[in-house]
């Protein structure tokens, strides 16, 4: 009994040993992490950038300080990799160098992502729950999102001349467009392969947006498809076939009435649902024909990461944003 | 010790990681935006309709989308000389607006404050509805030849460029 038993504890000593050293071993595969230097901070008042600083900096900025249990493979590795793919996306070390407009548009997408519980991951919140956003801290950035920006008066004056021949260019755009509606275009698919369909115009409008973060106007349109779908409320999972059109329009500036209008033509995107087709992609099939030339969006099929990882948040509502009006048809 | 501890924690945050959370953010809860639907006894759906346009006003809050049956349709994106042909018919409906809970910085639909109609009857005359409240109930109607008026006004609003 005696011999047995401590055969099996000389056996699980070589377990563990064997187990410790190959771990040990594997501390030895370090990628390479450094902290580059911060060429372009954001410019954002101190309150904002101090939570930002709590919250994102040790993924999103080129002032990464791991504690001691980031250091340790596996977590290292897996650290390593997330550092470097959130600096790919945004780096609150380099964007001070983009026009005032933009880095508050990454703001809005961040808050978005705070609010939606994408960020910080939830995988780095259970390790680092010091990272969370309290609501405190959401309402400081929002409030500073929401506030006017504040002009001087160069800025305001070139802002006005910017809106004068915004409206000019979106005038010539409509006259254009208007007497050569009827012919049809030659548009190229997207880099993925999704056929731009020229017929989303007579779809049913589902919902409409008013995007004050971006000064655009939005009308999202659902094919037949898409709104049997909303009638019947099957909706998660949308079914093959629904397709979804967003309309985008600059905003004009207010007219006599106080009404701010649909100006130049920004873009039309395309969701078009397929779950075997477009596994690899959530199962959507995503495109985007931007200027009233329609050029497809990106540069190759990769455009469609930009999709994936925006929608990411609402996995859980089918990787859809629109909530459609009720009472369809 | 040190070594035990280290390799329990690579195997928590290892685990922390693959592991997922079962709780569905409010925000992302599938739901339709019943607030904005268009309740009460109309002459018509609009959302039956095509788009024609949309406007948004900053001042009172509210956003509209205007839709036309075929003729209007028609006319406003293959002319851009107004006026609409006879048979043509427009429908605005104007919502309030609430914080799109899926983006901040976006507003979307909320309660219907107004649904107006307006009908070209024959060349140069028309008819114009319009109904307000909870349900919608009919509070103003007309017919008329007086562009100076909200349906002249609405008729000389131009469609957005849809290419």
């Amino acid at each position: 009994m005696i011999v047995v038993a401590a055969s099996r504890i000389r056996t699980l000593v070589w377990v563990a040993v064997i187990f410790a050293v190959g771990f040990l071993c594997l501390q030895l595969v370090r990628p390479t992490l450094t902290n580059p230097p911060v060429t372009a901070e954001l410019q954002a008042p101190p309150e904002v950038r101090q939570i930002l600083r709590n919250s994102c900096y040790n993924c999103h900025s080129n002032e990464t300080q791991l504690p001691w249990f980031d250091k340790v493979v596996p977590a290292y590795w897996l650290v390593t990799s997330d550092v470097k793919e959130a600096r790919k996306h945004l780096n609150f070390s380099e964007i001070g160098k983009l026009p005032a407009a933009q880095q508050k548009a990454f703001l809005f997408e961040a808050v978005n992502m705070i609010q939606l519980g994408a960020m910080p991951l939830p995988s780095y919140l259970r390790v680092h729950p010091g990272a969370a956003v309290t609501p405190e801290q959401l309402a400081v950035l929002r409030n500073y999102l929401i506030a006017p920006a504040d002009l001087d008066a160069t800025a305001a004056a070139e802002a006005a001349i910017r809106a004068a021949s915004a409206s000019s260019a979106a005038d010539a755009e409509y006259d254009k467009w208007v007497h050569t509606s009827n012919v049809a275009m030659d548009v190229k698919p997207e880099f993925n392969g999704v056929a731009y369909i020229p017929d989303y115009k007579n779809w049913k409008v589902i919902s409409s947006t008013d995007r004050f973060d971006n000064h655009t106007m939005r009308e999202i349109l659902g094919n037949d498809v898409a709104v049997k779908a909303i009638a019947e409320g099957h909706i998660n999972p949308w079914p093959d076939g629904t397709t979804f059109a967003k309309v985008t329009w600059a905003q004009t500036q207010p007219d006599v009435n106080g009404f701010v209008k649909t100006g130049a033509f920004v873009q039309v995107e395309l969701m078009v649902k397929d779950a075997t087709k477009y596994a690899s992609t959530e199962g959507w099939g995503f495109g985007r024909w931007r200027g009233t030339e329609l050029k497809p969006y990106g540069k190759d099929a990769g455009f469609q990461n930009e999709c994936t990882s925006c929608h990411a948040p609402m996995a859980k509502n089918d990787y859809v944003y629109t909530m459609p009006i009720g009472g369809q048809q | 010790m040190r070594v035990a501890n280290v390799f329990l924690l690579g195997v928590v945050v290892a685990v922390g990681v693959v592991g997922c959370s079962d709780k569905t953010n409010p925000r992302v809860a599938t739901k339709l935006n019943q607030d904005a639907m268009l309740v009460g006894d109309l002459p018509a759906n609009p959302l039956q309709g095509r788009v024609i346009t949309s406007w948004i006003d900053k001042r009172n809050a509210t956003m509209s989308t205007m839709f036309g049956n075929d003729v209007a349709v028609q006319n406003a994106r293959t002319k851009a000389v107004v006026p609409y042909p006879v048979g043509a018919v427009l429908s605005v409906v104007t919502w309030g607006q609430q914080e799109d809970a899926r983006w901040f910085g976006g507003n979307i639909p909320k309660g219907v404050k107004a649904v107006e109609f307006v009908t070209v009857t024959a060349p140069g005359a028309y008819s114009y509805e319009r109904f307000e409240g909870l349900p919608l109930k009919k509070v103003a109607s007309g017919e008329g030849g007086d562009p100076a008026d909200r349906a002249g006004y609405l008729m000389s609003v131009r469609a957005a460029v849809m290419p």
